[in-house]
């Protein structure tokens, strides 16, 4: 796989590209923005990028919605040529269709699934004490 | 543990603090090998977090497969990616295109050699123009300086006539006795006025 997205990538460059979030230009903002972006390994996280294949942004608007968007054909070229995505991008494009489903987000799900059943059956069971009590009282 | 921060994202955040505090932040890995633990930690030890087996089955079930459909994937873009290379240097429109370029490239190399010829013959007739220009313009100075020549000659032949006229009235060695007999014998008068018409008036006051 090395060898191949070298023969691919024009330049030599020892480090491989990742597809990777990188905070966008809002600083000291408490306002967080990702771009997805493909980038060296070894760059820094909101350095000199290859291309920008995306953006994300973690906070819900007014309709509780969270914004992503994809290119998706320029993402598939970057895979194509040897490039990796990190886990919350994949999870993103997991969501999105375009790969499929990373195991971990059914896990996450299926815990607070179970999460909120306990929550719901101690909930149930306090009430229904209370009103044993208030009976027998 | 703490890490001086100073650049111009702090600028702005410094005009409250005092003037010679320093701006640290909270960085990972302050202490050394060496150091000895904090008492808060002395008895500590790090339990990672619990496991479920049944949970942890079902996950690696989930990841080999996971796995599997994202190796396939990846194959299949490559594959994409080395075709559409392929198409792109080798394709059928490949060959096309590179002809029409050779037939644009000709066309244009055919109309610049046009535009050469005919800026040449533009510029041989401006040169020649100019040079004809050039030519007429030396004619005419030469011209001009034998009139003048002429006109220079004419003047000073005629100086020399009128110094001949006027050398016939000279009073000479030989002429020197008789002019002043003449002289004497006539007293000439110069005593007259001049009016405004310029009409002499000969009539003076002392007669």
């Amino acid at each position: 796989m090395v060898h191949l997205s070298s023969f691919l990538l024009k330049k030599y460059h020892s480090g491989y590209v990742v597809i990777r979030l990188a905070m966008a230009g809002h600083k000291q903002a408490n306002r967080p923005f990702y771009r997805i972006v493909a980038a060296y390994n070894k760059r820094s996280r909101d350095g000199k990028y290859i291309e920008q294949l995306g953006t994300f942004d973690p906070l819900p608007n007014i309709y509780n919605e969270k914004l992503v968007s994809f290119n998706f054909d320029r993402i598939k070229y970057w895979i194509g040529c040897g490039a990796h995505p990190t886990k919350p991008v994949a999870k993103l494009l997991g969501l999105s269709g375009f790969f499929p489903l990373h195991p971990m987000t059914v896990t996450e799900a299926e815990r607070r699934r179970a999460q909120a059943k306990l929550a719901e059956t101690t909930a149930g069971t306090e009430d229904s004490q209370e009103e044993e009590n208030r009976a027998g009282v | 543990m703490f890490r001086v921060i100073s650049g111009r994202s702090v600028q702005a955040a410094r005009l409250l603090a005092p003037r010679n505090a320093v701006l640290v932040e909270a960085v990972r890995g302050r202490k050394s090998r060496t150091d000895p633990v904090a008492k808060s930690k002395v008895g500590r030890i790090k339990v990672p977090p619990p496991v479920d087996p049944v949970e942890m089955l079902v996950l690696k079930e989930r990841y080999s497969e996971y796995e599997l459909i994202m190796r396939a994937l990846r194959l299949e873009f490559k594959e994409e990616v080395l075709r559409k290379k392929y198409e792109e240097e080798t394709g059928s429109q490949a060959e096309e295109r590179a002809r029409q370029e050779e037939e644009e490239h000709r066309a244009l190399i055919n109309w610049n050699d046009e535009e050469n010829l005919r800026m040449l013959k533009a510029r041989i007739l401006r040169v020649q123009k100019e040079e004809e220009e050039a030519e007429r313009k030396k004619m005419e100075a030469a011209i001009q300086r034998e009139q003048q020549l002429e006109e220079s000659i004419r003047l000073r032949e005629k100086e020399i006539l009128q110094l001949q006229e006027e050398a016939k009235n000279f009073i000479t060695l030989e002429n020197l006795d008789q002019r002043i007999e003449d002289a004497l014998d006539n007293p000439k008068n110069y005593n007259f006025a001049v009016d405004k018409e310029g009409k002499v008036v000969k009539r003076t006051v002392l007669q």
